[in-house]
């Protein structure tokens, strides 16, 4: 491993991931993609820690990105319950038509 | 006849104990209508009839009593008199009571007091028992309507106006009840409101008598200032005229101050009493007329000069109420309401409020002849005008408002010039034949299918027999062609009064004002006569309304009667039966008034700028004044029986008819008021309008209400509830927070 990539290259991929899922959240309609893109931001996230734990050596960024998969998969579970129960209800997972925040 | 006299002498109920019960003669009626406009509804027609007749009845009972405890003189014993809280001499032939303190504020001070002496015991007996035969006549004018308990319930509420200003014992109690009978007469004008025009009339009545209550207040707060002027100023020897010992009249009439304040009539008594008209005939008085006041707002001021001030607005006040020059235009339009209301504001109580003010008050009057000259040309003025006026009315209702006009004119002309006793004497007996004329019309519109033109009437003398006579009977009575009745005598009285009364330095005006007193009798006998001629002489009138009128109930015609015998029956007040002081027979009135004109007498006798007159009218006066009225009685039952009989359809003369037209305008002063006053009232207030509407309308509140809704309109998109806008937000936060850490970082 000596000639290991840079640390900066895989900040950049994560800031590129991350970027990719913020857009995704922002612009797409479908909740499903919505939440495809919230578990991309996730990943971006978890490559960061990773990232760094390899350059300090220690394994306190694996553990952090264990837990931020189980809290994602946590999260997709009860999200996903949440939007089958609106589909049930509404007959659609068009997030711009379920605008119930503002009541 | 000893025996007969004693029991009129001797109350039945000891004065002192009944004066505590006075309240109960304001308080009938108030109930009445209290009773009459809450449950009237429920009640029943003839459950309100008899609440409201039976109030006003039951207090003109106590009325009765309390004017016998007036009198009240047992042989042996000793007359009647208050207590004056203002100087250590009693108030004589006077009952009243304090129901204490109403209100104070620092040293001004106004009590809860009534008090009943000759005048207004006269007055409580013309107001209740005229007011309770106008009751009486009501229900059955009024049987057709709908809204009856309002109507009973007003009337109710007029005679408890009216009574409260006649028992007053200061001004601003007085003011109360002035402000009421103003109240009611708006209601009872306006009565059936559902007719625009006359709701408009009643209205009309509302507001000018507001301009003379205005004038009024500021008279009161004027008196106020002077009474505390005087109060400071005065030195011991000011009060030498009131009391025996000087100084303990100057600090009684102090207490007095503090115990019932300024404005209470036995106090201004004592002021006037104590205000000598120069400092010559008092040196020791540190006082006159023509000392200036040294301090408070009216400093720089003569005591006299703003006397006549007071006086003067007194005198708009009065005007108002009274229906005088300026202010007389609300009386004629005042025949909207229901004719018994016309009766009762005509008769016996709202318009003899300003005679009585002045009566009243007569001890400061006589002070300033000046503001007396002003009364008496006022009165004479409006009198002459509305008589004139009344020629060419046709409306049965408005030759008879202008009568009144014309009429209280005359008792203002009295009141001007000093004879304050001839000018009560011809309210009372007015306020009978008034009445009787007021309801006589009532009953021929009643009898004629409400027709008030009286070319459209005629012929109803065999008709309507029992207000035939009584018709008649009034009008001799007010015309004076009966030369036995009390209308005759009572303003032949006025009119010597006029004549004889000299105020100093205005010689020339008593002779003026005598002549046109007569020729306003003159103008009274002849339009009085045309009224009666055309409505009951001669033809039924082809366009009447129905063909046969019918006689009025009995309701009706009983007050009508009664009204007719007390039209000749108050003669007996104008004869000299009575001796006076002197040893001289006074007639009944003058003598019988002596106790409340009194301080008026002696302020004229030591002021010398009064010329007050005892001497009878003699037979060439009594002469001439009949003469008078039987020329314009004879003229005008000459011309409008032989000449013209004017029914409608034959026009007038030629000659005559832009004479007619004009007369027939008012003289157009309503019109003048409206282009002198109501217009550039009404552009002033458009522009007031305007400037209010653009900067507070348009610009204030307009403005927040935009501003409110811009900030709406433009944050409610961030409140979509779309968790992408607030996602997208958040983000550009984030990007902007970055941004600036990296501009720090590279800093």
């Amino acid at each position: 491993m000596a000639n290991s990539v840079d640390i900066k290259y895989y900040l950049i991929l994560a800031a590129i991931l991350f970027c990719l899922g913020m857009f995704g959240v922002l612009v797409r309609r479908n909740a499903l993609v919505v939440f495809m893109c919230v578990e991309l931001m996730l990943n971006a996230a978890n490559l960061t820690f990773l990232s760094f734990a390899k350059q300090n050596g220690d394994l306190t960024g694996h553990v952090s990105a264990f837990f931020v998969i189980a809290v994602a998969a946590a999260e997709a579970s009860i999200g996903l319950a949440i939007v089958i129960a609106v589909f049930r209800s509404r007959g659609t997972v068009n997030i711009e038509e379920i605008r119930t925040m503002k009541h | 006849m000893e025996a007969l006299k004693s029991f009129f002498m001797t109350a039945p109920v000891e004065p002192a104990v009944f004066a505590q019960s006075l309240w109960l003669i304001i308080a009938l009626p108030l109930l009445g209508a209290f009773v009459c406009g809450v449950f009237g509804k429920k009640l029943g027609r003839g459950n309100v009839h008899l609440i409201a007749c039976a109030t006003v009845a039951g207090s003109f009972v106590l009325s009765a009593l309390a004017f016998w405890c007036v009198n009240h003189a047992p042989p042996g014993g000793s007359p009647v008199s208050m207590e004056n809280p203002f100087s250590s001499s009693a108030v004589r032939y006077a009952i009243g009571y304090d129901y204490g303190t109403w209100f104070a504020a620092g040293d001004f001070r106004v009590n809860f007091g009534l008090m009943v002496d000759h005048l207004s015991g006269v007055m409580l007996l013309v107001i209740t028992g005229v007011g309770f035969l106008i009751h009486v006549y009501s229900t059955s004018y009024m049987e057709h309507d709908e809204s009856g308990w309002r109507y009973f319930s007003y009337l109710n509420l007029f005679i408890a106006a009216m009574l409260t200003l006649v028992l007053a014992d200061n001004l601003v109690l007085l003011f109360v009840g002035w402000e009421g009978v103003g109240l009611a007469s708006y209601l009872l004008i306006g009565f059936w409101y559902t007719d625009a025009a006359k709701a408009w009339a009643g209205r009309k009545a509302f507001v000018t008598n507001r301009i003379g209550d205005f004038a009024f207040l500021i008279a009161s707060f004027l008196l106020v200032l002077l009474v505390s002027a005087f109060s400071t100023q005065a030195n011991v020897g000011n009060y030498a005229t009131v009391g025996v010992n000087a100084e303990a009249a100057q600090a009684r009439y102090r207490e007095g101050l503090e115990l019932k304040g300024p404005l209470s009539f036995p106090g201004l008594e004592i002021l006037a009493n104590a205000v000598p008209t120069t400092t010559e005939n008092n040196t020791q008085a540190a006082l006159s007329l023509q000392t200036t006041i040294q301090e408070g707002p009216l400093a720089g001021r003569t005591f006299g000069g703003v006397l006549t001030v007071t006086l003067l607005l007194f005198l708009l006040g009065a005007a108002g109420k009274s229906a005088q020059f300026p202010l007389y235009v609300w009386l004629p339009d005042a025949m909207a309401g229901p004719t018994p209301v016309s009766a009762l504001i005509h008769a016996a109580t709202m318009v003899t409020a300003g005679v009585y003010l002045f009566c009243r008050m007569s001890y400061l009057l006589v002070l300033s002849p000046t503001a007396m000259l002003t009364v008496a040309i006022i009165g004479a003025f409006t009198a002459l005008l509305a008589a004139l006026i009344a020629f060419a009315q046709d409306d049965i209702k408005k030759v008879l408002a202008y009568s009144t006009v014309s009429q209280l004119g005359l008792m203002f002309m009295g009141v001007g010039t000093g004879i304050f006793w001839a000018a009560v004497l011809h309210l009372v007996t007015h306020a009978f034949f008034k009445a009787c004329l007021f309801l006589g019309a009532g009953s021929v519109m009643h009898g004629n299918g409400d027709e008030t033109d009286i070319k459209k009437l005629g012929g109803l003398r065999g008709e309507m027999r029992t207000t035939w006579w009584t018709f008649l009977v009034a009008t001799l009575t007010i015309t004076g062609i009966l030369p036995l009745s009390s209308g005759f005598l009572s303003k032949d009285a006025l009119l010597h009064g006029v004549h004889h009364n000299h105020l100093v330095g205005f010689e020339g005006a008593a002779t003026a004002l005598y002549v046109v007193g007569l020729v306003i009798a003159l103008c009274t006998a002849f339009y009085m006569t045309r009224v009666y001629v055309l409505t009951f002489e001669g033809e039924r009138s082809k366009e009447a309304r129905v063909a046969h009128a019918h006689e009025s109930s009995r309701y009706m015609t009983v007050p009508l009667v009664i009204l007719a015998f007390l039209s000749i029956a108050a003669l007996w007040y104008a004869l000299p039966l009575m001796p006076g002081r002197s040893g001289i027979k006074q007639p009944v009135m003058e003598n019988f008034l002596g106790p409340v004109f009194a301080s008026a007498e002696r302020i004229a006798a030591r002021g010398a700028q009064v010329k007050l007159d005892h001497s009878l009218p003699s037979g060439l006066d009594y002469a001439i004044a009949w003469v008078t009225a039987l020329v314009g009685g004879g003229l005008a039952a000459f011309a409008y029986r032989k000449y013209f009989p004017a029914r409608a359809g034959t026009p007038a003369p030629v000659w005559a008819r832009s004479v007619r037209r004009f007369t027939q305008n008012k003289f157009y002063v309503d019109e003048v008021y409206d282009f002198l006053i109501i217009r550039p009232v009404k552009g002033v207030g458009t522009i007031v309008f305007k400037m209010v509407e653009t900067v507070i309308d348009k610009g204030l509140v307009h403005g927040t209400a935009w501003v409110t809704n811009f900030a709406g309109i433009t944050l409610r998109y961030l409140q979509t509830g779309d968790a992408q806008a607030y996602a997208t937000v958040m983000a550009l936060a984030l990007l902007g927070g970055a941004v600036y850490a990296i501009i720090q970082v590279l800093n």
